[in-house]
Parts: structure tokens; C-alpha cells; sequence
């Protein structure tokens, strides 16, 4: 027998040099917070502190509101061609500069460099691309002349897809003539702000992008600024509702992509080794740090059995570690505070009788990590078959009839996303028709493309981003 | 001898009933007055159950028929024009102003009949993705929609407050203040005009009453403003939504295609193609 030793892959981190603070960047100038406080950024998979970014206070916010408003001037003056064309131009400089920004994302975040070089930056500069090409052809995109850009829009983003998020959020929003005051999350700031030097290196005028850091505190300056027409958040339902409130009664816009708890159905007559890979990547991709993950797993109780083993198998394979070995499947958890809510979310699980099980693989000494993690007997009341729990962690479910299926995945406040696994067509058609999310995968999952909306129904939001359905959360219908 | 006048009540689920408090209000027109029914919490709720039910009828009615349907209330309309008028007279309108406010209810009855067999064609579309999948962004309904109405007395802006929502497949609880007896005389030809029960109710009383329960019943899915509100009253309404992420319009466009884009919920299907 062939004796087979691991040699890792590892790619180097100098491709990036990370300044030892960095600045807000507003105007088109990187300046200094006038706060005078910073926040630490640390590497997720080793505890280092990376840089300082600022910890933004009003004074910043209200500097980068008012340059957004001076730049909304400029923008909204350039004839929709010109406006198209720096899109185009932000989406080639970021493929130029894709293996820096891919080391970053992994270092600041801790997804594999597997995920941030193959999916999270060709998908960046797609959006830019897509979002480019609609800039001078919105009179075509819908069939009415009333659509208007807000303004001035803050946009709230989260720390799985820092990049991506930002890309989905910049993008429509300035191919619809709108400017932009954008804050990455407290714990993945980095490329965000490399990003603004794309947008210099652009030439795009200043005011139109404009960034911010800084913690909840300042994400909550935004929002309740007075001179922003829209808000974009993406998020946790929790805030998301908070940020709905506190817009109660004020003239302003709102896109929310919340949380999710999405089922992924698996029928007894599907291609159980396509499913048991759709059902793997639907959970395990970027360390289920995503909203639309496929979290509960609802399998027919006749596969149940035969289904369960071969996850199990399939689940050992996957590899835990350094985020920038390119044989890394899952990466560390983004932060202390996910990892305990995730061990929080999972104990209780078991307390509550959930059958576990975990892969064995050896974790760092530093950093944050979580196992790959299966529960089975589980009761659809357990808080681990309810509630988003955002990490490597799936929950079984059964059911014997199609109309049980749509019933159990449907049984949530969230509607983001499910997934179907079946060879009948008509009954994946029958079953999508049912299901109340904005995105169904049928014999695939966690597809992604800028010119596919992306949205929640119920709890898990309102409005799509991608596509031409995701113009109108930029775009204001007046009568 | 004495005139017969006419007692309007709600329309929930296809049946004309008083409001479950007994209590009414008054008003009072050029020559006549009536007893309105003031809607009670209870009433709400009723609707609300009703409307579910009626949401799931009407959104499972082809295109095809929900345009006959609104047709059929066309011709409802154009066969009780006189009496419309003469409603609308006893408002204080103009004999002309009411017949135009009436030709345009009809009008635009017609727009949107024939627009139900068609929304799904210009709101939705096939995704052009790079890779090996076969990507569509359709729509559905939103479900429950609670619309309260304009102030002005007219047919049409009442219409317009109902027919976008309608039209798509939510089902809609419509609510009246000033335009109440216009509004419940309306619900009479909805009645005839083969609407499944509970796909519209159509109710009267004072808004404030009802707004907390509106606005915090987590089975209306949408509430849609068609008026200004005073007191705070719409940040009351959105404050009370954000605990269920629940959809508030106010004012929203009733310009041709972006009047029904509130009321629709984008669902995109991916599926691989291959062999």
C-alpha cells in the first residue's frame, strides 16, 4: 500500500502588503478619521492582528454624506455612457489586481483562497461588468419612465463575502446614478478599503464611493443620517428589522437581505451521489457563512438511511485548515463571537437530543475552527432546525410525502432560499412553484450569477440584488 | 309614501355583515345619510382569515379566468354607471366630473383585466448565466395585501388603490374612510362578478381604530397607504411592521407597469442543463 503524505500548497501572502493602519476614504481622498479611533483587524485563522482601520464617528459619517451628495452632482451630470464606462473600467482593475485581493479576503476573513481566487473575485468583477452594461440602457430595462435614482445610499455589508457583498452593492447602485456611502463589516474591512483604490486608480470623480469603517455604532450613524436617500443592508434579520424601525416614517428606501434557514429537499428519486455533493457544498461552502445556506437537510425517510452514510463519508474528506493552503476546503470562522454562537447553537442541539456527528480531522492550535458537523434525529422545534446558525453545521430532517416537504420547508419565518433534488422534472417544478424563497436550486445549489436576482421573501428580506430585478432596489418609482 | 333607503355593510368573504361590535358612524351626503359599519379588531382578524383563504383560491385562478373576472366587473360597472353618478351627485360632484370619474373606472378595469394574463410576461425574464444553467426570475404574489384608500371621492382612485395588487393574485382587504359608501356600494358588483370569496373585502370605519392591528397582524403581508396620514400615523404603521419585516407602500406609483411591482415577489430557479 502507496503510504500517502499530505504536502500542503500554500499561496503566499506577500502578493498584498498590508499598511499598519489604514484611513477612511472619502472625497476621493484617503483621510484620517476625525474620531481619531481605530479598530483592529485580526486574521481569523491565526489570531494576528493584521491592521487598524478607523472607528468612524458622526463627524466622518457626516463627511462622507456630504461628499457623496457633492458627488451625486458630478454623477448624476455624465451622460449614462460615460457612467458605463467607469464601471467597465472598475471591473478590468479588479481583474488585473484579483490574486491580491483573493489573499486579502482570505487573510481577513478566513475563507480557503480556494473560494476567494475561484469564486468570490471572478464573481466581484462580473458584477461590475454586468452592472456596466445596464448603466446606459436603463430606459430599456423596465417599461417605465418613472424610475429615478434615490440620491445618496448607505450600504451596510456583512464579513462572508466582504468583496462580493461590497460588489453587489456598489455595482447597480452607481450603474443607476446613484453615489454610495459603504461600511464593511467591523471584522472584514480590508478589501473594501483596497478597493477604493481601484476607485482611484479609475479616476471615478470624487464623492461617488465613498468608505467608511467602524462598528455597529457607525452603521447606525448611517442609517439615521438625515441626508441619506437609501439604505442597503445586508445582514441579520435582528438588525435588519432594527434598521426598519428606525427608518419608520422617513422618506428614505430600503433593501434588506436578511437570514435564512433554507431546506434543501432531497426526494427519493434523486441522484443520491449529486445530492450528497449539492448537499455538501450547499452547507460547507465558505464555512456555511452564508445566508442562503442549505442548513436543513429534508430527506425522504426511504433514503434516509443510505443518504446519511454517504454525507458522512463524503463530510470526512473535507479538509479543515490554513485558509491559504489551496487544498483547504473550510477555512476558519470569521470571528470568537461566531465560533461561540456556533458551539452554542450546536450544544444545544445535542442537550435537546440531536443525534451529532463531527468529522475527525486536527484543528490549529490558533485561530478559530469548527468541525464539519451533521445532526440526525432531529424534531423540526429544536432551535437548531429554527434558527440561522450561520456555520459547517447541517440538520437532518425527514419526510414522507411531496406535500409534507413544501410544508416542513416552508414552516419558517425566513424564505431566502431551498433546494430540490429530484430526476422528475415535473415535480421539481411542482415543488419550486410551492416554495416560499426567492431562490430555488433544483439539482444544484449555491449558484451565483450577477445577472441572477438574489432575495428574500418573508423575514429574509425585501428586494433582489442581481439582474435586472435588482435596478429597482436602486432605482425610485414616483408617480 | 316613505323611501326605501339601503343599509351598507362590510363585504368579508362574500357576505355582507355589520361589524361584530354593532358599533357604526355616520355619514352624511346631499340627500341622504347612512350607518357605516366602524371595523372593529375582531373584524380585521376575520378579514384577515378570510383573505388567506381567499389568496389562496384567487393566486391558484388561471390568468386566464382572473381576466375574465375582472372584465365581468367591468360590465357590472357600466350596467349600474347611472347609479354610480348619482352616488357620486350626492357628493357633492358635478354630474360631469361623476360620469368621468365613472368612464375612467371602467377604463381602467379594462387596462388591468387585460394586463392579469400578461404582468408574468413583462416582470419576469430568463437570466443569461456563464455557465451551464438554465436560470428563470418569475414572479409571485405577495399574499395579503391591506390597502387603505384615498381621501377624494372617486370610484377610480378607489380602483386604483385595489386593482394592481388584484390583479397579480393577492388577495386584498380594502379599507375606507371618507369614500366608504362609494366603496361598499362597489363591493355589491364585486359580488357579481364571480370573485372567489375572500379575494376582496372591502371594509369602512376610521382607520386609527384598526392601524395598530393592521400593521402588527403578521398575516398581512403588505400595507399600502393611499392617503397622507397625520399624527405620526405612517411611522406608527412602519414601526409596527419592521417586527415582521412586513412591507409598507405609501403612496405607491399606479403608473402602468411599476403599479404592480410592490406586489410581487421575484423567485429565480436554477437547474443545470446536460445529458
Amino acid at each position: 500500500m502507496i503510504d500517502w503524505q499530505y504536502s500542503e500548497s500554500i499561496e503566499s501572502p506577500d502578493i498584498v502588503s498590508i499598511k499598519k493602519k489604514y484611513t477612511n476614504y472619502i472625497g476621493g481622498k484617503f483621510v484620517e478619521p476625525k474620531s481619531k479611533k481605530y479598530i483592529n483587524t485580526i486574521s481569523p485563522s491565526t489570531e494576528e492582528l493584521l491592521s487598524k482601520v478607523p472607528l468612524s464617528n458622526e463627524k466622518d459619517i457626516n463627511n462622507a454624506v456630504n461628499s457623496a451628495k457633492e458627488g451625486f452632482e458630478v454623477w448624476s451630470k455624465l451622460t449614462p455612457n460615460q457612467r458605463s464606462r467607469y464601471l467597465f473600467k472598475i471591473a478590468r482593475l479588479i481583474q488585473e489586481r484579483s490574486r491580491e485581493f483573493a489573499v486579502l479576503e482570505s487573510l481577513d476573513g478566513g475563507k480557503p483562497i480556494k473560494e476567494s481566487r475561484d469564486f468570490d473575485l471572478p464573481q466581484v468583477a462580473a458584477n461590475f461588468f454586468y452592472f456596466a452594461g445596464w448603466a446606459d440602457k436603463l430606459d430599456l430595462s423596465w417599461a417605465t419612465k418613472s424610475l429615478k435614482p434615490y440620491g445618496v445610499v448607505g450600504q451596510i455589508i456583512p464579513w462572508n463575502f466582504p468583496l462580493l457583498m461590497l460588489a453587489w452593492k456598489i455595482a447597480p447602485a452607481l450603474a443607476t446614478g446613484n453615489t454610495v456611502v459603504l461600511k464593511p463589516a467591523e471584522t472584514t474591512p480590508l478589501t473594501a478599503l483596497l478597493f477604493a483604490e481601484i476607485c482611484e486608480q479609475a479616476g471615478l470623480p470624487p464623492g461617488v464611493v465613498n468608505i467608511v469603517t467602524g462598528d455597529g455604532s457607525t452603521g447606525s450613524l448611517i442609517v439615521n443620517h438625515k441626508d441619506i436617500n437609501k439604505i442597503a443592508f445586508t445582514g441579520s434579520t435582528q438588525v435588519g428589522k432594527l434598521i426598519q424601525k428606525s427608518l419608520a416614517g422617513r422618506d428614505v428606501g430600503l433593501t434588506l437581505e436578511l437570514g435564512g434557514k433554507a431546506a434543501n429537499i432531497v426526494y427519493e428519486d434523486a441522484a443520491i451521489d449529486q445530492a450528497v455533493e449539492g448537499v455538501v457544498n450547499g452547507i460547507f461552502f465558505n464555512q456555511g457563512h452564508v445566508c442562503c445556506a442549505g442548513s436543513r437537510l429534508l430527506l425522504q425517510e426511504s433514503i434516509h438511511d443510505e443518504f446519511v452514510k454517504k454525507l458522512e463519508k463524503r463530510m470526512q474528506s473535507l479538509r479543515v485548515g490554513n485558509p491559504l493552503d489551496k487544498n483547504t476546503d473550510i477555512g476558519a470562522i470569521n470571528s470568537k463571537e461566531q465560533l461561540d454562537k456556533i458551539t452554542g447553537l450546536v450544544n444545544e442541539g445535542v442537550e435537546d437530543g440531536g443525534e451529532l456527528f463531527q468529522t475527525e480531522c486536527e484543528l490549529p492550535g490558533n485561530g478559530f475552527w469548527f468541525r464539519p458537523t451533521l445532526f440526525t434525529n432531529v424534531q423540526p422545534s429544536y432551535s437548531i432546525a429554527r434558527e440561522e446558525i450561520f456555520g459547517p453545521v447541517l440538520t437532518t430532517l425527514t419526510f414522507r410525502t411531496p406535500e409534507e416537504a413544501v410544508e416542513i420547508a416552508n414552516n419558517t419565518e425566513y424564505g431566502l432560499s431551498a433546494g430540490v433534488w429530484t430526476e422528475k422534472g415535473s415535480k421539481i417544478l411542482w415543488t419550486a412553484d410551492r416554495l416560499d424563497a426567492g431562490v430555488v436550486w433544483a439539482n444544484t445549489f449555491n449558484k451565483f450569477d450577477p445577472s441572477s436576482p438574489f432575495g428574500g421573501y418573508k423575514e429574509s428580506g425585501f428586494g433582489r440584488e442581481g439582474g435586472r430585478h435588482g435596478l429597482l432596489s436602486y432605482l425610485k418609482a414616483s408617480s | 309614501m316613505i323611501d326605501i333607503k339601503k343599509t351598507y355593510k362590510n363585504y368579508v368573504d362574500g357576505k355582507y355583515v355589520r361589524s361584530e361590535s354593532g358599533k357604526t358612524y355616520t355619514k352624511e351626503l346631499k340627500n341622504e345619510f347612512y350607518e357605516l359599519p366602524l371595523t372593529s379588531k375582531k373584524d380585521i382578524r376575520d378579514a384577515v382569515t378570510s383573505s388567506k383563504d381567499g389568496y389562496k383560491k384567487w393566486s391558484s385562478t388561471t390568468p386566464y379566468l382572473r381576466m375574465q373576472i375582472l372584465y365581468r366587473l367591468s360590465e357590472m360597472i357600466e350596467g349600474n354607471k347611472e347609479s354610480y353618478v348619482e352616488l357620486l351627485m350626492d357628493h357633492g360632484l358635478t354630474k360631469q366630473k361623476a360620469t368621468k370619474d365613472i368612464d375612467e373606472s371602467i377604463q381602467n378595469i379594462v387596462w388591468f383585466a387585460g394586463l392579469a394574463d400578461k404582468w408574468e410576461q413583462l416582470a419576469g425574464n430568463l437570466n443569461p448565466v456563464s455557465e451551464e444553467y438554465f436560470n428563470i426570475s418569475h414572479q409571485n404574489p405577495i399574499g395579503v395585501v391591506f390597502s387603505l384608500s384615498g381621501s377624494n371621492i372617486s370610484l377610480n382612485e378607489l380602483l386604483m388603490s385595489i386593482l394592481p395588487s388584484l390583479t397579480v393574485g393577492c388577495s386584498v382587504i380594502s379599507y375606507s374612510e371618507e369614500n366608504s359608501v362609494l366603496a361598499l356600494k362597489f363591493a355589491e358588483d364585486i359580488n357579481n362578478s364571480d370573485f372567489p370569496s375572500g379575494s376582496l373585502n372591502i371594509l369602512s370605519g376610521k382607520f386609527e381604530n384598526i392601524l395598530n392591528d393592521v400593521s402588527k397582524h403578521v398575516e398581512i403581508n403588505l400595507v399600502a397607504i393611499h392617503k397622507d396620514l397625520n399624527n405620526g400615523g405612517l411611522k406608527a404603521i412602519e414601526q409596527n411592521a419592521s417586527e415582521s419585516v412586513k412591507r409598507v407602500f405609501s403612496k405607491p406609483s399606479i403608473e402602468g407597469l411599476s403599479s404592480i411591482l410592490p406586489y410581487l415577489e421575484t423567485k429565480t430557479v436554477w437547474h443545470p442543463k446536460g445529458t
